[in-house]
């Protein structure tokens, strides 16, 4: 592993083994002092504050420089996003920032698409070249040929590119592949989405359910350090999950449950506290709306229906419901993140919402808490005229009058491109994302980048993406570059400032300079303002100074309490057409979506296949940061796949050994056997983003499983979200 | 080192409070550049019993005890390993001829061999960091909150009331082999 490093420490690693005596003359450490502890002369120390992009909580972080190189980051003390913690993917942003994996310079494709042959190029020389691309097209086809697919804290310079040039086209991917049934099934119920920052609050918690929400692995600071606390102060933690995950270590009551039931055991839950009058009579009576018609839609879902369709006994059933109504208020049913499974996931979170209606906890200390925002009058970065012609992917559209066209189908909107269906869709920009890993099919986004006639991608390493573009743009790194203020929401509203520690250490602008590059080349004459112009405004406008922002890198700015119900006696109002938390949605049946939801039964897979599940591990971010040496030190390389004893038995597969994943005689590169009682035997568990295809990735090239190679592709008929959790595999020895 | 004499730097893991982030793992790399594929902590994972209805997994974090009798410190024919009055065991890098005699004495497994220097390597509690005034980096950056650390001999000291609090409580204390006498600084705490 990690052999691609020829650094000034390789070279001291060969001096060393000739001997103790050799290696002393090379090294910092053996001559500074008595000490294996004396590090480095402490010269020139600076400090530089920034947000942490290894994931996308924003930890606000500090970043020590000495002597010109970024050595250590940690946390911000008063960051209410991780109050001065980073987890290990934050810790290792120094390695990526010196990785020498990353992308340069700027580059040509120069050979067939996926030869990996590129030639350098300038920065003028790649803008000209898409300029010149991109008004062909626009010429060929019209504006709205164009498509963006970004994520991260950039993503809106190309978005505001795409838009300049004239297309509606823009997607950011966490909609329809992560959390866009989620918000719009939360929606439904209480008026407002979930939001960006989960606001359960488990700190002060006497209960809390998580349903497949693995909090301590597919981890954000500071919901985590919540969710410890809670644990710290003797929660009853119930975790559902069909595998026996690091946050199930952490919870009284496991269950699992049967891949794809999860709706049963709620509706059981729903029908057994109505039935035994355990639910929080106040609220329901006076602040929810449809209670009695849905008395009577769950009357079926009995305890006993609950359990055979979850394979959980009913004493635990029975067991969470109690444990939940007795702790009520303070209690909660976390809505989860990524809600992307079965494509039926916003009627789901319906269940979700309606169970937690009945614990009235809306707005109190351990139950729901009220996202303290900070709204303030912000600069624009550039203005343009919104373009005019209809997306292409339908959010918005009739069929989904529910879909935000602010964040737009990523998923619809690639199946378009590969289809040609709509209209011609022939050019295509990948910001910070990666297309061909977090979509159901990889296969149907190959065939959509091969009918694109231009694909720019804007990245910091050679992703799968960025491997099959025409052209690569090289983004600084957020230690390297000034982003816009960013104003963030949790139990404080606070702004968050972002600065470089160092400069570039590539030939790599910030993803708004980039754009401003390219819109300038292509002629238009929309003015982008330089990001730290937009900066001083933004402190103006707040009140603040850039000086503050520089020695704190926060500012807390709204400290409302978040438990407005609880501390002022503020009576619960919610955005619904009713005013009420709605377990009858007014909207779903506007729209002649089902108004209350119902149990839909998911396909099992058939005899010989698992129900591929799939997640993250503790220490890695989407597919973003698998060939990080720090972070793949952490698991020796491996990519394992977990699958149960008795499954494992009959396949003759043991633990440790090689297997790969095989659906309709696609096989996946080789992972490594877990074999473990505490998977449910119809499902295995792959950790998402490996089996890269890149050259780029030197580390991890061909290791491990695309989970896309696998998944479903469906689509959720109200928010328009993806459903991933439907892929059916076998298990070989590879 | 005078203000030192009276300390005993000491460090316990909140074991309620690990979920196995690996977040100390990274930030002590971090902080003292090891090689890539080292680590100066670690944390074990271990399910019990393996199968049955009452799972149980358990992350305990292990790093260098700083025994007060310490393998190591006996081992070394050039005292390169050092017993400090302040309790850190340290490696004098000056003296270390690198025979790795330390390395398979420590009955915690603690050190490794830093072929980038090469000496033996292991932590320090993060010396000299601790005297200006800061946490040891992986206590600094641990989301959990399950490591702290601190002058055992100090009773205002964070890890005096961590200790304190937990015998109050009757919770379960405990250190590692210590049938071997080595008497090591590194407590584990669960409720």
């Amino acid at each position: 592993m990690t052999k691609c490093r020829i650094s000034r420490r390789r070279f001291i690693q060969g001096t060393a083994s000739v001997g103790a005596a050799l290696a002393s003359m090379s090294s910092f450490r053996l001559l500074t002092g008595g000490s294996s502890a004396v590090a480095e002369p402490q010269q020139g120390v600076t400090f530089a504050q920034n947000w942490c992009e290894m994931c996308f909580w924003k930890c606000g972080l500090t970043a020590k420089v000495v002597n010109g190189k970024v050595r250590k980051l940690e946390g911000q003390p008063d960051c209410p996003s991780n109050y001065g913690k980073l987890c290990a993917k934050g810790n290792a942003g120094v390695f990526q920032l010196y990785d020498p994996d990353r992308l340069k310079t700027p580059l040509i494709r120069d050979g067939e698409r996926g030869s990996g042959k590129f030639r350098k190029a300038t920065w003028e020389e790649a803008a000209a070249y898409v300029a010149q691309k991109v008004n062909e097209l626009k010429e060929k086809y019209g504006p709205e040929t164009f498509s963006i697919f970004a994520h991260g804290s950039g993503e809106h310079s190309f978005v505001e590119l795409v838009e300049i040039i004239g297309s509606p086209n823009y997607c950011i991917p966490s909609y329809a592949q992560c959390t866009g049934s989620r918000d719009i099934g939360w929606a439904l119920s209480y008026g407002k989405p979930v939001g960006g920052k989960e606001p359960v609050d488990s700190q002060n918690s006497k209960c809390m359910m998580l349903l497949g929400r693995n909090i301590v692995e597919a981890l954000h600071v500071g919901e985590m350090q919540d969710f410890v606390e809670g644990v710290a102060k003797g929660a009853h933690v119930i975790y559902v999950d069909p595998r026996f995950t690091k946050t199930a270590a952490k919870a009284n009551q496991y269950m699992m449950i049967k891949p794809g039931t999860d709706s049963a055991l709620l509706l059981g839950m729903i029908n057994y506290i109505i039935e035994k009058e355990i639910y929080n009579k106040e609220f329901v009576e006076n602040y929810t709306y449809g209670f009695d018609q849905f008395k009577e839609h769950v009357a079926g879902y009995t305890v006993e229906w609950a359990s055979k369709e979850t394979e959980i006994p009913q004493e635990e059933i029975i067991k969470a419901a109690e444990k939940l109504c007795e702790a009520a208020p303070h209690c909660y049913i976390h809505p989860g993140r990524r809600l992307t499974r079965y494509g039926n996931d916003t009627q789901f979170t319906r269940i979700v919402a309606c169970l937690n209606m009945l614990m009235g906890n809306w707005e109190v200390r351990g139950g729901i808490y009220r996202t303290i925002g900070f709204k303030y009058d912000a600069p624009h970065m550039v203005h343009f005229d919104k373009p005019y012609a209809d997306r292409a992917d339908g959010a918005g559209s009739e069929e989904f009058p529910l879909g935000p066209k602010n964040l737009g189908f990523a998923n619809k909107l690639m199946e378009h491109i590969a289809n040609q269906d709509v209209y011609p869709l022939k050019g295509m920009f990948v910001y910070g994302c990666n297309p061909l890993h977090h979509h159901g099919s990889t296969e149907m986004v190959k065939k959509a980048l091969e009918n694109t006639e231009l694909l720019v991608t804007c990245e910091i390493y050679m992703t799968d993406t960025a491997w099959l573009s025409d052209v690569i743009f090289p983004e600084s790194t957020y230690l390297e570059r000034y982003d816009p203020v960013i104003s963030t929401g949790r139990r404080k509203g606070y702004i968050q400032f972002r600065e470089p520690a160092v400069s570039p250490v590539f030939d790599t602008k910030g993803g708004w300079e980039i754009a401003k590059i390219l819109s300038g080349a292509m002629g238009h004459e929309n003015e982008f303002l330089d990001v730290q112009e937009y900066n001083r405004q933004a402190f103006e406008t707040l009140g603040i100074t850039e000086e503050y922002m520089k020695k704190h890198g926060v500012w807390v700015a709204n400290e409302n309490t978040p438990y407005p119900v609880e501390d002022e006696g503020e009576e619960p109002s919610f955005r619904t057409p009713s005013g009420k938390a709605e377990f009858y949605s007014n909207i779903c049946e506007h729209f002649s979506y089902p108004p209350m939801p119902s149990y839909e039964e998911n396909p099992v897979p058939p005899e010989g296949e698992f129900r591929l599940l799939f997640g993250r591990l503790s220490f890695h971010t989407h597919a973003r940061t698998q060939n990080n040496a720090w972070l793949l030190a952490l698991h020796k390389s491996e990519v394992p796949l977990w699958i149960h004893t008795e499954k494992a038995k009959a396949l003759g597969i043991k633990d440790g050994m090689s297997v790969r994943l095989v659906k309709e005689g696609f096989k996946s590169n080789p992972c490594t056997a877990r074999v473990v009682d505490y998977i449910h035997p119809q499902a295995v568990f792959l950790p998402y983003g490996f089996g890269h295809e890149t050259k780029g990735l030197t580390r991890i090239t061909g290791k491990g499983a695309r989970t896309s190679d696998f998944t479903s592709n469906l689509t959720d008929p109200i928010s328009g979200a993806a459903g991933f959790h439907n892929g059916f595999v076998k298990v070989e020895i590879a | 080192m005078n203000a030192t004499k009276t300390k005993k730097f000491a460090m316990a893991y909140i074991v309620d409070r690990c979920v196995d982030c690996k977040a100390c793992m990274v930030a002590c790399k971090a902080e003292w550049q090891i090689p890539d594929n080292d680590f100066r902590t670690h944390i074990d994972t271990g399910i019990a019993p393996a199968a049955t209805d009452r799972l149980s997994m358990h992350f305990l974090p292990h790093q260098c005890n700083h025994c007060d009798d310490a393998p190591c410190v006996t081992v070394c024919p050039t005292k390169a390993s050092h017993k400090r009055e302040d309790g850190v065991v340290d490696i004098d890098n000056r003296k270390c001829v690198g025979c790795r005699y330390c390395i398979p004495s420590c009955p915690y497994n603690a050190r490794f061999f830093n072929n980038e220097l090469g000496v033996a390597d292991k932590c320090t509690f993060c010396l000299p960091r601790i005297y200006d005034g800061l946490m040891p980096a992986c206590v600094t950056t641990c989301p959990g909150k399950a490591r702290v650390f601190g002058d055992i001999n100090d009773p205002e000291s964070e890890i005096s009331k961590a200790l304190k609090d937990a015998a109050d409580n009757r919770y379960r204390v405990w250190t590692l082999r210590k049938d071997l006498g080595t008497e090591p600084n590194i407590y584990y705490i669960q409720k």
